[in-house]
């Protein structure tokens, strides 16, 4: 539905004298700012203001907090965060100009790059945004036929012959990956055995609550949404599946960050202190209440605040404080854009098809996460940097992936397209 | 002939277009709402083109129908009313409008486009032009309101009332129609 057909009065009020403002910042940067800003030759960031794509998720908060504390204006720019509907919508505009980066799903960056089911484009990792913090939701329908964990739900999905509706992100999203990760390590093929659709975020709780879907995997708050409205259950989180998972990252286009280096830089630098800012735990609550606003993620603060605490219950009656819990920094753990965490999304659009061959992962991975700029961003707000550009981990089903043989690792799945 | 499928929920628009394509000579096979949305509705169109608002929620749900599907053309045509002459053409040079179209050059799409964009940002003026006028006669008549309120009850001048309005307004950074809204509230609080 159209926002300004259901705003009330008030809010109509409030927003009507912003209207022509907003479109006004629609408009791109005149060519003539930047080429000015190039001349100049000097560190100093090219371009002034900066529009950054975000989606309303709980993850988007070091967008919305670098530019509401005015972290950027420190290093010499003006984030502007643009609300965007769908991730469609961030990836083209990040690669037609429109935005300068974006809070985007970690995979659809690399899928641009390859031209995966959409335009082809050279695509930049600035950064690395968030760590854990997704979860797979079960419809309270499911729960009352005794399908609760995913040994469960593979026993109802085998007996109990019907069509079942699986919805994820974005195609060759994160959550996405998260959820064909899950299902196939209980040996349901997310293809095959479930019909799999795509769903913006804050419309999963809906569709749910009308019946159209049996589960679904997305970023918080609308996991723990789905709870408080009482229409599902948390089954996994992601941390469950992989802790300290790759999320969101801070993406461009290499074309970005060849013509202003110095603009991305400054970026990083203030999305690294938006970082450290939220991740202490004491700054979460209000950091809980800037987002919560109906211009960021438009979603009551408790059920923001809850998980981003790290206190979960699952709503079937168990509660928990979660240690991996949705981290922002993390003494710069996260945000490193290690080049394994890249490579594994690649890893898995070559399993379920939507990379015919293999490419060549560290080639890609290399050509798409800026390490270097990254490292020199971070030395200047000191944010210690690992040594190794790959990181080892074990996930759920007991694989270790490290980035060695990405080849054999994505070959190496039993349920695969 | 291009057979265009449109998808849009905003139904005046969606049908201005048709009609608007249609005496271009394109062939509408069909429009849709985005909740009517799934592969069958879209394979049943069998269209070449869909045209659709760039900032439509729903273009997620359909970029996993296109990429799931063997046999579809993917989504073609995107637009925004905010997009300018210059933008489109942009957009079209960066690839995004015609991405997808595997089989339809570039010239064929930009008739499409053109006819497409001229009343998506014709749709948007009017509406501009419906909420800008409507919102202007609104803050008419709670100004209006305010000052009848202030004048019965402290005794001022009608300019006077609008001025001590005006003067509040400047130094709180608000609206001169929100300080008349806070009065009318106080008013009926007390009431």
């Amino acid at each position: 539905m159209n926002d300004e057909f259901t705003n009330s009065r008030r809010d109509f009020m409030k927003n009507g004298a912003g209207l022509l403002g907003g479109a006004a910042l629609m408009a791109m940067v005149p060519p003539g700012i930047r080429s000015a800003a190039w001349a100049a030759g000097s560190d100093a960031p090219e371009l002034k203001e900066v529009k950054v794509g975000f989606i309303p998720l709980t993850d988007c908060a070091s967008v919305v907090i670098a530019s509401v504390m005015k972290f950027d204006e420190k290093y010499g720019i003006k984030i502007m965060p643009s609300k965007e509907a769908s991730w469609a919508a961030v990836r083209d505009k990040v690669v037609n100009g429109e935005l300068h980066a974006a809070h985007v799903l970690y995979g659809l960056v690399y899928g641009v790059h390859l031209g995966i089911g959409g335009p082809k484009k050279d695509m930049a990792v600035l950064m690395s945004i968030n760590n854990n913090g997704q979860a797979i939701t079960l419809s309270n329908q499911l729960r009352d036929k005794g399908a609760t964990t995913g040994e469960t739900l593979k026993k109802l999905i085998d007996t109990d012959k019907r069509d079942y509706t699986f919805a994820q992100t974005f195609p060759t999203g994160t959550h996405a990956m998260w959820l064909y990760y899950w299902l196939a390590n209980y040996g349901i093929d997310p293809f095959r055995d479930v019909k799999n659709i795509t769903v913006p975020p804050p419309q999963m709780v809906a569709n749910m609550r009308v019946g159209n879907m049996d589960g679904f995997c997305v970023g918080e708050p609308w996991g723990n949404r789905a709870i408080a409205d009482n229409i599902g259950f948390t089954a996994a989180t992601t941390q469950d599946i992989w802790k300290d998972h790759p999320e969101k990252v801070l993406g461009s286009t290499a074309e970005f960050v060849q013509k202003y280096p110095n603009t991305a830089r400054a970026m990083i630098m203030a999305m690294l202190e938006a970082s450290k800012y939220i991740d202490v735990m004491a700054n979460r609550r209000k950091v809980a209440g800037i987002i919560a606003e109906k211009s960021y993620v438009n979603c009551p603060v408790e059920v923001i605040d809850q998980r981003l605490e790290g206190k979960y219950e699952n709503g079937l009656g168990k509660k928990w404080n979660d240690p991996n819990y949705m981290k922002f920094y993390n003494d710069g753990a996260v945000n490193f854009p290690y080049l394994s965490d890249g490579m594994w999304f690649l890893t898995q659009h070559k399993r379920w098809g939507l990379l015919k061959e293999d490419p060549d992962y560290l080639a890609v991975a290399k050509q798409i996460n800026q390490i270097e700029l990254y490292k020199q961003a971070a030395a200047q707000v000191k944010v210690p940097v690992p040594r190794d550009v790959m990181r080892s981990s074990r996930l759920i089903d007991g694989t270790v992936w490290d980035g060695k043989d990405p080849k054999k690792y994505a070959a190496s799945f039993k349920v695969r397209a | 002939m291009k057979r265009i499928l449109i998808i849009d929920d905003v139904r005046d628009r969606a049908a201005w277009l048709k009609a608007s394509l249609e005496l271009a000579g394109f062939d509408v096979v069909g429009l849709l709402a985005w909740e009517q949305v799934d592969e069958h509705s879209i394979q049943a169109a069998l269209a070449d083109v869909i045209i659709m608002d760039a900032d439509a929620p729903g273009r997620d749900t359909l970029e996993q129908i296109s990429l799931m599907s063997t046999t579809l053309e993917k989504p073609v045509v995107v637009l925004s009313a905010q997009k300018d002459q210059r933008s489109i053409q942009e957009a079209m040079r960066a690839g995004v409008s015609a991405y997808v179209a595997h089989s339809i050059q570039g010239e064929d799409l930009s008739g499409i486009i053109h006819v497409a964009a001229a009343r998506f940002a014709e749709h948007k003026k009017l509406r501009d032009e419906l909420k800008e006028a409507k919102s202007q006669l609104v803050e008419r008549k709670l100004v209006d309101r305010a000052k009848a309120i202030l004048m019965a009850d402290h005794g001022y001048s009608e300019p006077d009332a609008y001025k001590r309005m005006r003067n509040m307004a400047m130094s709180k950074g608000k609206r001169i129609a929100e300080i008349a809204e806070a009065i009318i509230m106080a008013k009926e609080l007390s009431a």
